[in-house]
C-alpha cells in the first residue's frame, strides 16, 4: 500500500513526461499524421462542452448497458456453475474454450443477419465479447475457494442456508467484483467497437466522419474520452470492492 | 498416483468428447428448427463448406493473412517481453510504463483503427500495426507478472555462488520465467488472431473480406465454416504451446496450468 502511494508521483512524472515528449514530436509533424496533445485536449474539452460528444455517449450507453447486463446475468450463475462442479466444467470447458478462441467481430456478419444494423446487433456483439470473460473469471475464482473454509463451516454446524450466506457468498463476492468490472471495461470496449462495425452510429459515427475529413485530432480526442472513461469506470469499481470487501485486498 | 491422475484424465476427456457431442447435437437442433438461412445446422456446414475448403481457397487466405499477423506478434513479442522483464526489476522503470500500460489494456482496439488507417493507409502496415498495438500489452503483463513471482532467493544463490549478472539472467531468471514467457505468448497469440480478424474485417481484405462475403451470401452455413476454421487455429495454436512448453520446461507443468 505505501509503495503505491510512494509511486504515485512517479506516475505523475510519467504521465507528463510522455505528453511532453508527444508535444514535442508532434510540433513538426503535420497535424493530420500526429496532432500535439494540446490540441487534442482542447478539442475534447470544446466538443464536450457544446454537448456532442457527450450526446453522442449517452446515446451509445443504453446498447452497452444492455449487452453487459445480459452478459453478467448469465455469465455469473454459469460461471458459478461450472466452477462448483467439476463434471459439468470437464464436460464445457472445451466447448467454452474453443469458441472462446474466435474473434468476436468474427461473428458481426451473422449478427448482421440475425439482428440488422442498429440497436440489438450492437447488443449483441457487445453480449458475446464480455461473456466469456465473466464465466472463466467467476469460474476460476470459484474453483480456488478454499475447502477448508466449507469445512470450518460445517464444523461449526452451518446448514446449507447458513453455509451459502456467511461462508460461500463472503468468499464468492470478490469474483462477482471482478465479472462486474470485466463486464463494464469489455463493454465500452465493445461498445465502441460495435458502432464502428455495424451501422456507423454515435461516437462510431463521430469518428468515422472525423476520419474522412482527414481530422486526426477529432479521432484522438474521441479515443482519449474512452481510454479515460475505461479507466475511471475501472478504478471506481476497484474502489467499490474496497470498500466493500474490506477483507479482501487485492495486492496487484 | 500415476494411475490416479491417468484414470482422472481419461475421465476428463471422454466427458469433454461428451459436452462437445451434446453442443453439436443442440446446434444440430435449434439449426434444422431455423434453416440454413438463419442458423445452418453443422450437417449443412459441412456439406457447403467442404468445396471451399478442399479447393484451398479458405486456408489460403488464412495463411496470408496469418504472415501479417506473425509480422505484428513478433514485433510485440520482441519489445513487450524483455520491458516486461525490466519493469519487474526495476521499481522506476515499472512506475513510468504502468500507467500508459493500464491506460493501453482498457482502451479499445476498435477505436485505434481509423487512426491508424489516417496515419497508414490500409496496406500491410496497417495490419501490421494494428496486431502490435493489440498484442504488445498483454505479453508485457504477463511476463511483467510472472517475473515479479521470480524467488528472490533463486538470484542471491546465483549471486553467492559467483554468477555475473548475464548468467544471472540466463542460468536463473529465463529458466524461472519459461512457463510465463509461454502464457505470454498464447495470450499474445489469441490477441493477435483478434487484431488480426477486426483490421481486415474493417478494411475488407484477405480472410476479414472471405467473412464479410459470406455473411452476404443466403446461406449461413460458409459463414460458419468460416467461423469455424478461425475455432480451429486458435485450438491448435493454444495446444501447440501448451504442448511445447511442457515439452521444453517439464518441471514447471504446475504453473504453467495455474
Amino acid at each position: 500500500m505505501r509503495a503505491r502511494i510512494g509511486n504515485r508521483p512517479v506516475y505523475a512524472a510519467s504521465i507528463l513526461l510522455g505528453l511532453a515528449c508527444w508535444e514535442l514530436i508532434a510540433r513538426d509533424l503535420p497535424r493530420v499524421i500526429l496532432p500535439p496533445p494540446s490540441v487534442v485536449l482542447v478539442r475534447l474539452v470544446t466538443d464536450s462542452l457544446s454537448g456532442l460528444l457527450l450526446v453522442a455517449l449517452a446515446k451509445a450507453l443504453p446498447a452497452m448497458l444492455i449487452g453487459s447486463g445480459l452478459a453478467l446475468a448469465i455469465g455469473i450463475p454459469l460461471g458459478l456453475l461450472l466452477g462448483r462442479s467439476a463434471t459439468l466444467s470437464a464436460m464445457f470447458d472445451p466447448v467454452i474454450n474453443a469458441v472462446y478462441a474466435v474473434p468476436p467481430v468474427a461473428f458481426v456478419p451473422f449478427f448482421i443477419v440475425w439482428f440488422g444494423l442498429y440497436l440489438w446487433a450492437r447488443v449483441a456483439l457487445i453480449f458475446l465479447m464480455s461473456i466469456f470473460e465473466i464465466i472463466i473469471a467467476v469460474e476460476t475464482g470459484v474453483r480456488d475457494v478454499r475447502p477448508q473454509l466449507i469445512d470450518v463451516g460445517r464444523a461449526f454446524g452451518a446448514g446449507g442456508t447458513t453455509l451459502a450466506w456467511k461462508v460461500l457468498a463472503p468468499a464468492i463476492s470478490p469474483f462477482i467484483f471482478l465479472a462486474v468490472r470485466i463486464g463494464i471495461v469489455r463493454g465500452i470496449n465493445a461498445m465502441i467497437t460495435a458502432e464502428l462495425f455495424f451501422a456507423a452510429v454515435n461516437l462510431g459515427f463521430l469518428m468515422n466522419d472525423d476520419a474522412r475529413r482527414f481530422d486526426t485530432s477529432g479521432v484522438l480526442s474521441i479515443i482519449v474520452l474512452l481510454a479515460l472513461l475505461g479507466l475511471v469506470a475501472q478504478e471506481a469499481l476497484k474502489w467499490a470492492e474496497a470498500r466493500a470487501l474490506p477483507w479482501h485486498v487485492r495486492t496487484s | 498416483m500415476a494411475r490416479e491422475n491417468l484414470v482422472s484424465r481419461t475421465r476428463k476427456v471422454g466427458l469433454g468428447l461428451a459436452g462437445a457431442a451434446i453442443a453439436l447435437c443442440v446446434w444440430q437442433a435449434i439449426g434444422m428448427r431455423l434453416g440454413d438461412a438463419l442458423f445452418a445446422p453443422p450437417s449443412s456446414v459441412i456439406v457447403q463448406f467442404m468445396p471451399q475448403l478442399l479447393d484451398g481457397s479458405a486456408i489460403d487466405a488464412l495463411a496470408g493473412s496469418l504472415r501479417q499477423m506473425v509480422i505484428g506478434f513478433a514485433f510485440a513479442y520482441a519489445i513487450g517481453a524483455p520491458v516486461g522483464i525490466v519493469m519487474a526489476r526495476s521499481p522506476l522503470i515499472d512506475a513510468i510504463v504502468h500507467p500508459w500500460l493500464n491506460m493501453a489494456v482498457v482502451t479499445s482496439i476498435a477505436a485505434l483503427v481509423p487512426f491508424f488507417i489516417l496515419i497508414l493507409g490500409t496496406g500491410f502496415w496497417f495490419r501490421v500495426a494494428v496486431v502490435f498495438i493489440a498484442t504488445i500489452w498483454f505479453v508485457m503483463l504477463t511476463v511483467y507478472q510472472g517475473a515479479r513471482g521470480i524467488e528472490p532467493r533463486w538470484l542471491e544463490v546465483g549471486r553467492a555462488f559467483g554468477a555475473r549478472a548475464d548468467q544471472r539472467f540466463w542460468k536463473v531468471m529465463v529458466p524461472a520465467l519459461f512457463p510465463y514467457l509461454f502464457t505470454a505468448a498464447r495470450i499474445g497469440l489469441t490477441h493477435a488472431i483478434r487484431a488480426m480478424v477486426l483490421a481486415e474485417m474493417f478494411v475488407i481484405v484477405g480472410y476479414g473480406a472471405l467473412l464479410h462475403n459470406a455473411g452476404l451470401g443466403i446461406s449461413t452455413a460458409p459463414l460458419l465454416g468460416l467461423i469455424l476454421l478461425l475455432m480451429a487455429l486458435g485450438v491448435i495454436v493454444n495446444g501447440l504451446l501448451v504442448g511445447a512448453s511442457r515439452m521444453l520446461a517439464p518441471w514447471y507443468e504446475e504453473r504453467a496450468r495455474a
